[in-house]
């Protein structure tokens, strides 16, 4: 999963702005608990593509908590579109490989 | 618990470097997940492996910004300097020979300090270019910030020496020449400041990620040999493009004299400067 962490937390706010436990619980439910990470590890690369242009962050208040929610910037869902065309590529040619 | 938790969190924040308002903003996210729902807290992971995440992920790219950003202001200073020296041969100076010894210290650091701070800062430019990774070893995190580091303070030194020289040489050169020089300096030393702003936030960061720290073969990519002999070739090169320069000019003694000295500084520096530097293991 390391080397495409990117990948899927762009992939994760494709649809709209979610706060951290908002990526995990869709990361979760997309890939039906396949990636078990330790939740708080998320951050930091939430932090790094805040820090790269590609995610922009607010605080909003939700049940009397401050809450920081991400969501993608206009050169966020470039690298997304990109990320996502070499994944395609690369996993359609492992299958042609293996099967 | 989270209570406990959030505090164990802060203190190894502070371990590995982290901050002011970015260790609030840390803190405040952790707490918010955590309450979220009655499991968080056991699939959150450890507050050292939390902390250490976040210095992994910053460190690199603070190292790597740092080490642009001081070679963007030195490159400013060595413009300065470089129009200062130029043009000091048209000021009417007399021999330095007959200079006050304030002068006559502030010009060796003035030729000293510039050559090391160009090596360091060309050699932590390298390295940050060479290493994209996102995450890199916390011993060539150091090493960059090294660099970076005396880069930084061998232009300012070198920015200092020529405010010096200026001062001290009033009365005996071309007004034009001292105010061109205090101007250059006073331009020049302020970005070097800002730059060095940075380049202590990425030393002060302190993640915990195994690895080599690297050598100057590592940073060149070719040529790998016994570090003192390849000390001892570049020493010999500089020395002799000294001589050589100066042979043109018609004065081979004095070009061998400061061709041996210039080689002389090069071994030096690389005696001093070379474990520090990583420019040998």
């Amino acid at each position: 999963m390391k080397g495409h962490v990117d990948l899927l937390l762009l992939s994760t706010l494709r649809t709209g702005p979610l706060h951290g436990y908002g990526v995990v619980e869709k990361l979760r439910g997309l890939s039906e608990g396949a990636f078990d990470l330790a939740e708080g590890t998320v951050y930091p690369a939430l932090y790094r593509l805040e820090a790269a242009g590609l995610l922009s962050s607010s605080w909003t208040k939700a049940n009397g908590r401050r809450r920081r929610l991400y969501e993608l910037t206009s050169r966020g869902r470039g690298e997304l579109a990109r990320e996502r065309d070499e994944w395609q590529a690369f996993a359609h040619a492992v299958e042609v490989v293996v099967t | 618990m989270i209570e406990v938790y959030l505090d164990d969190l802060d203190r190894e924040l502070g371990a590995v470097g982290i901050r002011g308002r970015l260790r609030r903003r840390v803190l405040a996210e952790a707490e918010d997940h955590l309450r979220a729902d009655d499991g968080a807290l056991e699939r959150f992971g450890t507050p050292g492996e939390i902390a250490g995440a976040f210095a992994a992920e910053l460190g690199a790219r603070a190292s790597r910004r740092a080490a642009v950003g001081a070679f963007a202001a030195l490159g400013v200073a060595g413009a300065v300097f470089a129009v200062s020296f130029v043009s000091a041969q048209f000021a009417g100076q007399p021999p330095p020979d007959t200079w006050p010894l304030l002068a006559q210290l502030a010009l060796v650091a003035a030729i000293v300090a510039p050559q090391v701070s160009f090596v360091a800062g060309s050699l932590a430019l390298v390295r940050a270019v060479r290493r994209r990774e996102l995450v890199l070893p916390s011993a060539e995190l150091a090493v960059i910030n090294r660099r970076t580091g005396v880069a930084l303070l061998f232009g300012l030194v070198t920015m200092a020496a020529l405010g010096v020289l200026a001062l001290e040489l009033r009365n005996d050169s071309a007004g034009w020449w001292v105010a061109l020089t205090l101007i250059g300096v006073a331009f020049a030393m302020p970005l070097l400041v800002l730059a060095a702003i940075p380049a202590a936030g990425a030393a002060r960061l302190r993640p915990r990620v195994a690895g080599d720290p690297g050598d100057l073969f590592d940073d060149l990519g070719f040529g790998r040999m016994a570090p003192w002999r390849f000390a001892g070739r570049v020493a010999l090169g500089v020395g002799l493009v000294v001589f050589l320069a100066a042979a043109v000019q018609g004065d081979p003694f004095d070009g061998a004299l400061n061709g041996s000295a210039e080689a002389l500084a090069c071994l030096a520096g690389f005696a001093a400067f070379g474990r520090y530097l990583s420019l040998r293991r």
